[in-house]
């Protein structure tokens, strides 16, 4: 559905999209991942026609943005980033403005407007004025404009910032539920979120693209850092069978919790690589149990995108705490 | 023309929806109504009027009060056409949905246009009342208002394209004011400079004071024509290509 090829753009001697290449395909739901000022929102901004881009092609649906933008923007459902819109009109007439400007034709109109209130839950406040609408709502009238002329594709330019958890979590099942029936475009700062609603992600970083898979390829790019164990005995007996494990480089204890249970965190050597990592815990449980401590849970720690990100863009390492922290943050609201 | 039509009316609702319309319609209709009222007071009472002097002549022509009117009105109505769309990101919606970069341009101004016209419309009754008590030249009240409505025009066009230049509300507002000033001055220049020189010349042609005296009299120059067109199109043309230009900065 989307094929960007070699895209740059420059503003005078910034460079913000640096020969980016990659392509979206039919029922997809992409992420676009980076930090503030990764080139995210100027790379939408190309796809949605807004912005041209200095070098590079982009083809939306088999059309090019520049040479036929004006069918490439009827194909595009688009949402800016935080959403504006026109503060004195009502929900349902913004909506109906919308829609006769994307040139829906005039008798499926009211049609439009209804199915896309119904999707994005707009619908009791369709008669209120949007400067009286709170943050959550906007985003989703931001929504139902995006989706109103049932685009194949929608971009979504941080479709979950500013909200609160709820929203957030809200939020992202109306992104799920879009991608049954539109090739969908997101992006985000926050990790957990593309965990939470795209098949497949593409991190970019300073314009240029510097990891890209599914979900689970990008985790899995990561070595794991460390393994955790819930054991019930005497905790430093078993810090110390781990710590004698091959491999090892570290034991401590990370919680204790009641009856005996005690959380231990084994560091892995720097040399352990992710393939070989699930043997090492292999031996560290062996150890555990011949030291006569009862093992509850091992669970894999580390190698969460955060982490991936981390590693891949360690050029920044401030902005990644920040990052990291904010992800892990939404991570926490989302299973809560 | 694509999306001219929807993004006309959205224009003349958000103009007439916020309080700022109505304070400068009724700022407007004030000043007229007051001007109106002195002139045929003036008329009923003076003793010696010149015999070409009609209070239509008075009321549009030779007078400080249209072109003050105007500039006060002219640089509120268009600051926001652009600017705050561009403050508020609202038009990367309007830019990203099927429309043409003229079409939006000519709707905007079109509905600036309309906000204008019917700033005018009540003055209408002025004409009529004038029409009740004597004798009134219709002919002339119609080539007095052409250049109303071409002045307008103008100055709207010039202000609509400083909105698309920034993205400030308030230096679109003094870039208008700015450019509407310059103008009048030299247009003022007609009546200081030296008749025979050109800057004379020059003057007289940009001069709106003279071309509206010209316009109220009834006497409709294609000279004037042409500079109208002119200061209309060209802004417009100017503002269309800005607009293009955002997508490439």
């Amino acid at each position: 559905m989307i094929t960007a090829v070699h895209l740059t753009k420059r503003y005078g001697a910034r460079l913000a999209v640096d020969d980016l290449s990659f392509s979206v395909g039919k029922g997809e739901v992409v992420g676009f991942l980076g930090p503030n000022g990764a080139g995210k929102s100027t790379t939408l901004r190309i796809l949605a026609g807004f912005l041209g881009p200095t070098e590079g092609s982009v083809d939306i649906a088999g059309h090019d943005v520049v040479s036929d933008s004006f069918e490439a923007r009827r194909c595009i459902g688009y949402m800016p980033e935080s959403a504006p819109l026109y503060p004195e009109m009502r929900v349902v007439e913004y909506l109906r403005f919308r829609a006769e400007l994307k040139r829906v034709p005039r008798a499926s109109r009211a049609g439009y407007v209804d199915d896309a209130m119904h999707k994005a839950g707009v619908v009791e406040v369709a008669h209120k004025r949007v400067d009286h609408l709170s943050k959550g709502y906007r985003q989703r009238v931001g929504l139902a404009d995006a989706i109103l002329a049932r685009p194949p594709i929608v971009v979504l330019d941080e479709p979950t910032a500013g909200l609160d958890p709820n929203q957030i979590r809200e939020a992202r099942a109306l992104v799920r539920d879009l991608g049954r029936e539109h090739t969908v475009v997101l992006s985000t700062h926050i990790l957990s979120e593309v965990e939470a609603c795209a098949t497949r992600v593409l991190l970019i970083h300073h314009g240029k693209l510097v990891a890209q898979g599914r979900t689970e390829d990008i985790r899995g790019m990561q070595t794991a850092t460390a393994v955790d164990f819930v054991v019930r005995g005497d905790a430093q007996v078993a810090t110390g069978a781990v710590r004698a494990v091959e491999d090892i480089a570290e034991a401590r204890i990370v919680a204790s919790g009641e009856r005996e249970l005690t959380r231990v965190r084994a560091t892995f050597a720097k040399n352990v690589r992710a393939e070989s990592s699930g043997g090492t815990a292999e031996r560290c449980v062996a150890a555990l149990v011949a030291a006569g401590v009862g093992v509850r849970e091992v669970r894999p720690a580390g190698g969460s995108l955060e982490e991936v990100f981390a590693a891949l863009t360690a050029d920044e390492g401030e902005k990644e705490g920040t990052i990291a922290r904010a992800g892990s943050r939404g991570g926490d609201t989302d299973r809560g | 023309m694509t999306g001219f039509w929807a993004i006309f009316k959205r224009e003349l609702f958000a103009f007439f929806v916020t309080p700022l319309a109505w304070v400068l319609i009724v700022v407007f209709l004030v000043v007229q109504g007051m001007h109106f009222f002195l002139l045929v007071d003036h008329f009923a009472t003076a003793v010696d009027v010149a015999s070409d002097e009609t209070p239509l002549s008075a009321f549009f022509g030779n007078t400080v009060l249209l072109y003050l009117v105007l500039f006060v009105l002219v640089p509120p109505t268009t600051m926001r056409v652009f600017a705050e769309e561009r403050r508020s990101g609202t038009i990367e919606s309007l830019m990203t949905a099927p429309v043409a970069n003229a079409a939006v341009v000519l709707a905007k101004y079109a509905a600036a246009l309309v906000a204008y016209v019917a700033m005018w419309l009540p003055t209408v009754l002025y004409l009529v009342i004038l029409g009740r008590t004597g004798d009134l030249d219709w002919h002339t009240a119609a080539s007095a208002y052409a250049g109303v409505l071409l002045v307008g025009a103008a100055y709207l066009s010039l202000g609509l394209c400083a909105s698309a230049l920034t993205r400030s509300q308030f230096l679109a507002m003094v870039w208008t004011a700015l450019v509407l000033l310059v103008l009048f001055i030299l247009g003022v220049g007609e009546f200081v400079t030296r008749e025979g020189t050109t800057m004379h010349d020059v003057c007289a042609h940009v001069s709106v004071w003279g071309h509206m005296n010209d316009f109220a009299s009834g006497i409709v120059d294609s000279r004037h024509l042409v500079f109208y067109g002119t200061l209309i199109v060209l802004p417009l043309f100017v503002a269309t290509r800005a607009v293009d230009a955002w997508r490439w900065g």
